[in-house]
């Protein structure tokens, strides 16, 4: 029982070696330390009645928890930049889609077809995400979700947040 | 079922490399994303959040070493061990959640939420892969490993 024991430990600790070295490396690392919604329930996926087909994937706030643990998942605000100045998802870029002409360029000049987003606007009543996700597939943009909950569902769920802008 | 029977060398072999093979297999998808993963594990709702990612970061390769272990016949003691707690964890994280009357996703065998299933299978699936490390945890053969000693 001691030997098994001991050795029960050497494996878990090569397990923890194995797992510092790939998630140090990994382009789908994560946080060692996540963020996770306080609520539970957060499954269902809001979806707005003008939905229509070929639009971008909807994701539920689990969902959008879980792309923000991946590195290199860019999330995008839609809103008016005094809404993003008030609070906005921790790392977003504000991208509003009521001044597209004058952010398009500046924002996702650095970004590629192979990057992959989480748009979002201020919650279930507001389609501005659903604008911008439509726009962005027609410029090439494949991997494009919309996060419908928006800022209300993810502030509520106590997840990280920014003021600053 | 007597003690000839159960430490014949060829099941014992047969046991090791179905078992083994189950949990490469297992934690192959879950070390290539582990947000996805790390996901699941939250939606078991019995980890605390600060715990979810190391846990979603750890449980595949430990799965995967104790695979490749058995197989080979390497540590098998500690791999017995191990797999043996692994799958009795999973019987109760299911089980509370079936009572819970949450409709969970596994994340067994894949992270893809497609692979949609009731917990009810899960769980059978998952005694009936106990009554496997169990048998290894009993038999006493020690026939057919890189360090056999170790058993």
């Amino acid at each position: 029982m001691a030997s098994s024991l001991r050795q029960a430990l050497l494996i878990i600790i090569a397990a923890a070696v194995l797992a510092v070295a790939t998630n140090s490396f990994s382009p789908n690392r994560i946080p060692w330390v996540g963020s996770w919604p306080s609520i539970s329930g957060s499954d269902s996926i809001i979806v707005p009645p003008s939905y229509e087909e070929g639009d971008p994937p909807f994701i539920s706030l689990d969902d959008a928890a879980a792309k923000y643990q991946s590195r290199g998942v860019v999330f995008i605000d839609a809103r008016l930049p005094a809404d993003f100045a008030v609070g906005h998802i921790k790392g977003a870029v504000n991208l509003p889609f009521d001044y597209l002409d004058q952010y398009y360029e500046s924002v996702l000049s650095e970004y590629g077809p192979s990057d992959e987003f989480v748009i979002y606007c201020s919650g279930e009543e507001c389609e501005l995400s659903l604008h911008l996700g439509r726009y962005m597939m027609t410029k090439g943009f494949s991997k494009v979700f919309v996060f419908f909950g928006g800022w209300r569902e993810w502030e509520k769920a106590r997840l990280p947040v920014s003021a600053e802008s | 079922m007597n003690r000839k029977f159960l430490d014949n060398d060829y099941m014992t072999l047969i046991v090791r490399l179905v078992v083994g093979g189950i949990f490469i297999y297992a934690s192959l998808d879950k070390i290539a994303t582990p947000a996805q993963f790390a996901r699941i594990v939250y939606n078991y709702h019995l980890l605390p959040s600060s715990l979810i990612n190391i846990f979603a970061l750890v449980l595949p390769w430990v799965e995967l070493i104790c695979g490749i272990f058995l197989i080979v016949g390497f540590k098998q003691k500690g791999s017995i061990l191990i797999l043996n707690l692994l799958v009795l964890t999973f019987i109760v994280a299911l089980t509370i959640n079936l009572f819970r009357g949450v409709n969970i996703e596994c994340g067994c065998f894949t992270v893809s939420s497609k692979a949609k299933s009731s917990i009810i299978d899960f769980l059978l699936r998952d005694i009936g892969l106990l009554a496997l490390t169990l048998y290894l945890l009993i038999s006493r053969s020690r026939r057919f490993a890189v360090a056999a000693s170790d058993r």
